[in-house]
């Protein structure tokens, strides 16, 4: 009887534990993630506050008017391009763009954060209920200069960050679509997919980009790293495959720094196969790969490095961004922002403010350090890598007078069963404390990240700028 | 038995000092019956007649169930007064939804307290079960049966029969309680494991029955509780360690053999990629109860209808969005306090068959509110089980009201033989003067 008594102790416990870890996780998720769960063009709750709210009005950072509600009706901005430069971060009424700022921001936008004082103030003076207004951090101009420059590709993104504070500046997805005439975009091609916000949810081979942080895990790991030399013969033999060079270079001998500047494979193969598996996914995952973003103002898609075993085959692409590797250009101008950062990655904000119906600015937390991503050492000497690369190396089309740049180029090989497409990549900062800005630009099918994206990185962020970020 | 000191005044001796607040516990959970069925009586335009009468009735029920029949009973106040703010707390939320449902759930409440009645009663009086087990065995598996035979499929799991003229019943939830008492009467053997093995040939006939059914939480609730009350009662840990790892491998091979199982699990990875399809469901009771918001949007307010089931399995949904997540912490908070009860129960029990009973209970009431709860807030995968006193549903209603009957028949017969115990010592105290 003693003995069943202690086991029926036991029992009671593990009952009693079942129901915490029931109530914590049902409070911690809620608390968590129940923004997001809230703010989806599935809650049929958004559709019937539209009815008895009129929703308020989402502009950019410098008050020009994105979205607004005229008689009922809700209306996007006069000049087209303009209109599709934001389509994606401004969102539709109807939630087809899953994610963009009329939905997501929708607790806002439809008045749900109102207090009961400021609900009890609007029904006492009559006339029509109204939501927040809201101000998006990002300038329109900035965008639709942008997006003028990724039209003539199949498709592709820039994202400018303001890599103290996060605030994203620009962020622009091609091919676009019309708020104005949803039916077109609906009825489009879905090959194409212009819904889809490419900036935050499109996962992209990193390529070479990737190389900022299999550097870092080097950094990092080896003390030998910045002393050692790599030959590079133009080709590296693995087991069964072997890594070749860009356009079949040889690079000869090189330290790490120049042989990140040349932007050569062979090295950063090497090196990803004496880190080892474990060891670079460390430091991937302290650069936010596989990660659950949960980032109050937008979503982004989780990027991926590859998790398990990886054979040396596997090591050798995905230490240089190919194979499995997946990561959103917001991701990777975060990364790179970081390291302008030295080493600290901010949490990206889309949300300016937001002002209740009464004229009441609503608190809004601040600039917050996202993640920590490497030491400051290893920061400076990728900083130092990538500084040389726009001076000297692949990224060459990057400079801008009077400025340092920093950067990196890549052109990611992916296939399907047919073809090879490759897309070019810039991700990169300016190395100012006035001017603070990020910057990632991929371009589907657009080939070498140096001749394509570099450039369109260099007219984006010269013209920011000039614009005073 | 020091506690026992003071006889006369002694009614409860479950919770013999707190009797004072344990009154104004009960007079807050009638005040918040009445009050809420007089809320929705004069929410909509006009007065909802029927909503006044329930103001009144419910609470005169809730009374009824928690002063003189609870006295009568020699149940455990507490206890009965929680079971009793959560029937009621049930039924107000359920007619707020549809004022029919509500409505029969307070019918289902009376029918409720009478198998309380009924199972205290049997509890206390009844001294010996064998004979009773083994003749009711055989029935139950055939009552378990029946619905293979001739009952309908509902969601997907055919575990109803249909009786023309009363509604649909489901065999399993009755079938529970039988469960508890064949597992305690065989498992309370001092012969070893081999007198064990009725209890668990009769559970796995169950299993097997309901893995027909694709009735899976239900299976999982009846293989979870036979598990626990074995290794309980027979402290053998190797063969607890090898039905738990028969239990994973059942579960590895349902997920191998069975779509509607891997269709469960990958729901529950991410029930977002098909929002409008096979998450539907998840996702809709996650938005409603993000959109509760701290603490609630009001009585009978929300859209938490669009959740399919949102009267039975999603009922805490319902809860969160209607009164707050802070409410729905706290309901949990309840059955908490059910489970601490019940385990005290087991715990003073005076015989292996008593205590081991009164964990079964327990720990089918327990692992029915995490099974459910935690598939409802994605934090395991969605098995289709009642949440108890809260869900509509009759027979669901009865079985856990029946448990808890069982609990406090078994606290009775504890309080009766301590007082047995006591008059015997104040005899012979006499007979030595």
């Amino acid at each position: 009887m003693k003995k069943l008594r202690q086991n029926l102790r036991v029992v009671t416990a593990l009952l009693l534990s079942l129901l915490i870890v029931a109530g914590t996780y049902c409070f911690y998720s809620v608390t968590t993630c129940g923004g997001r769960w809230f703010a989806t063009s599935t809650n049929t709750r958004l559709a019937s506050q539209k009815k008895q709210v009129v929703a308020g009005d989402i502009a950019d950072r410098t008050g020009l008017v994105l979205a607004c509600t005229v008689d009922g009706k809700r209306t996007y901005p006069r000049y087209t391009g303009l209109r599709k430069a934001v389509a994606h971060v401004v969102g539709d009424n109807r939630g087809f763009v899953s994610h963009g700022a009329e939905t997501f921001m929708a607790s806002y936008l439809l008045g749900f954060k109102a207090s009961a004082t400021e609900r009890a103030k609007q029904l006492f003076s009559g006339g029509e209920t109204r939501g927040d207004d809201i101000a998006l951090t990002i300038d329109a101009e900035l965008c639709a200069y942008a997006s003028s420059l990724i039209t003539p590709f199949v498709g592709g993104a820039v994202v400018v960050i303001n890599y103290k504070t996060g605030e994203i500046l620009c962020s622009t997805s091609w091919p676009s679509f019309d708020p104005r005439n949803m039916t077109a975009a609906l009825n489009a091609s879905s090959g194409e997919a212009s819904l889809l916000n490419r900036a935050t949810q499109g996962m992209y081979s990193p390529g070479s980009t990737f190389k900022i942080v299999t550097m870092a895990s080097a950094l990092s790991n080896f003390s030998d790293a910045q002393t050692r030399l790599f030959n590079c013969t133009g080709r590296l033999d693995v087991v069964n495959t072997t890594v070749t060079e860009a356009g079949g270079a040889v690079h000869g001998q090189n330290t790490l720094q120049t042989a990140f500047a040349k932007s050569c494979n062979s090295a950063f193969s090497t090196l990803a196969m004496e880190l080892g598996a474990s060891r670079l996914r460390w430091t991937a995952s302290d650069f936010g790969f596989n990660e659950n973003f949960l980032f109050s103002d937008l979503i982004v898609y989780n990027s991926v490095f590859p998790s398990g075993r990886l054979s040396k085959d596997q090591l050798a692409w995905n230490g240089i961004g190919q194979g499995t590797v997946q990561v959103t250009p917001l991701h990777m101008a975060m990364i790179a922002g970081a390291i302008g950062n030295g080493g600290n990655m901010m949490e990206p904000r889309l949300l300016l403010s937001a002002t209740g119906a009464q004229g009441n600015v609503r608190a809004l937390p601040g600039a917050r350090v996202y993640k920590r991503c490497c030491n400051e050492t290893v920061a400076a000497a990728v900083k130092d890598a990538m500084i040389e690369c726009v001076q000297s190396g692949t990224g060459k089309q990057a400079q801008i007078k009077g400025y340092t740049v920093a950067g990196k180029t890549g052109s990611a090989e992916t296939s399907d069963n047919k073809s090879v497409r490759t897309d070019a990549w810039f991700a990169g900062f300016v190395d100012d404390p006035e001017h603070p800005l990020a910057i990632a630009v991929v371009l589907e099918k657009g080939g070498s990240g140096g001749t394509v994206a570099a450039p369109i990185a260099q007219r984006v962020l010269n013209r920011a700028i000039k614009m005073g970020y | 038995m020091a506690k026992n000191r003071n006889r006369k005044k002694r009614r409860n001796p479950a919770c013999p000092r707190r009797k004072q607040p344990l009154r104004a516990v009960l007079a807050a959970s009638l005040l918040f019956q009445a009050s809420a069925c007089l809320l929705l009586a004069f929410k909509g335009e006009g007065i909802d007649w029927t909503a006044v009468a329930l103001a009144f009735s419910l609470p005169a029920l809730s009374w009824f169930f928690a002063k003189p029949l609870c006295r009568m009973l020699r149940a455990d106040p507490l206890l009965v007064t929680v079971t009793d703010f959560l029937c009621g707390l049930g039924t107000v939320l359920l007619y707020a939804l549809s004022p029919a449902t509500g409505l029969k759930h307070a019918v289902h409440f009376a029918l409720g307290v009478a198998a309380f009645s009924l199972c205290a009663l049997a509890v206390r009086r009844i001294k010996r079960w064998g004979v009773l087990c083994a003749a009711a065995m055989p029935v139950c598996a055939a009552l378990l049966l029946l619905p293979v035979a001739i009952g309908h499929e509902i969601n997907g799991a055919k575990n109803w029969i249909g009786i023309p003229g009363f509604g649909s019943f489901q065999p399993s939830e009755l079938v529970k309680i039988m469960l508890a008492f064949a597992l305690a009467q065989y498992f309370s053997t001092l012969r070893g494991v081999k007198g064990m093995i009725p209890g668990l040939a009769f559970a796995a006939v169950c299993l097997g029955v309901l893995m027909l059914q694709k009735d899976l939480g239900t299976a999982l609730l009846y293989y979870l509780v036979t598990l626990l009350l074995f290794w309980a009662a027979s402290s053998n840990v190797p063969l607890t360690l090898a039905g738990l790892a028969g239990g994973a491998g059942a579960a590895v091979l349902g997920y191998k053999l069975f779509a509607h199982v891997r269709t469960r699990v990958a729901i529950w990875r991410n029930p977002w990629s098909d929002a409008l399809g096979k998450g539907y469901q998840i996702v809709q009771a996650l938005t409603a109860i993000a959109s509760g918001g701290l603490f609630g949007v009001g009585l009978g307010m929300g859209e938490s209808r669009v959740i399919p089931a949102y009267s039975t399995d999603f009922i805490f949904a319902v809860l969160c969005e209607q009164m707050g997540l802070v409410t729905g912490v706290l309901v949990l908070g309840l059955y908490a306090i059910v489970i601490i009860r019940g385990a005290g129960i087991s715990l003073r029990a005076r015989s292996r068959f008593a205590a081991l009973l009164a964990m079964a209970a327990t720990a089918f009431l327990g692992l029915q509110t995490f099974v459910i709860i935690g598939g409802v807030i994605k934090l395991i995968p969605l098995t289709g089980v009642t949440l108890p006193f809260l869900s509509a549903g009759g027979t669901s209603m009865i079985s856990c009201m029946g448990l808890v009957g069982i609990l406090c028949g078994v606290n009775a017969a504890t309080e009766d033989g301590h007082d047995a115990d006591e008059q015997m010592t104040a005899q012979s105290a006499e007979e030595n003067r």
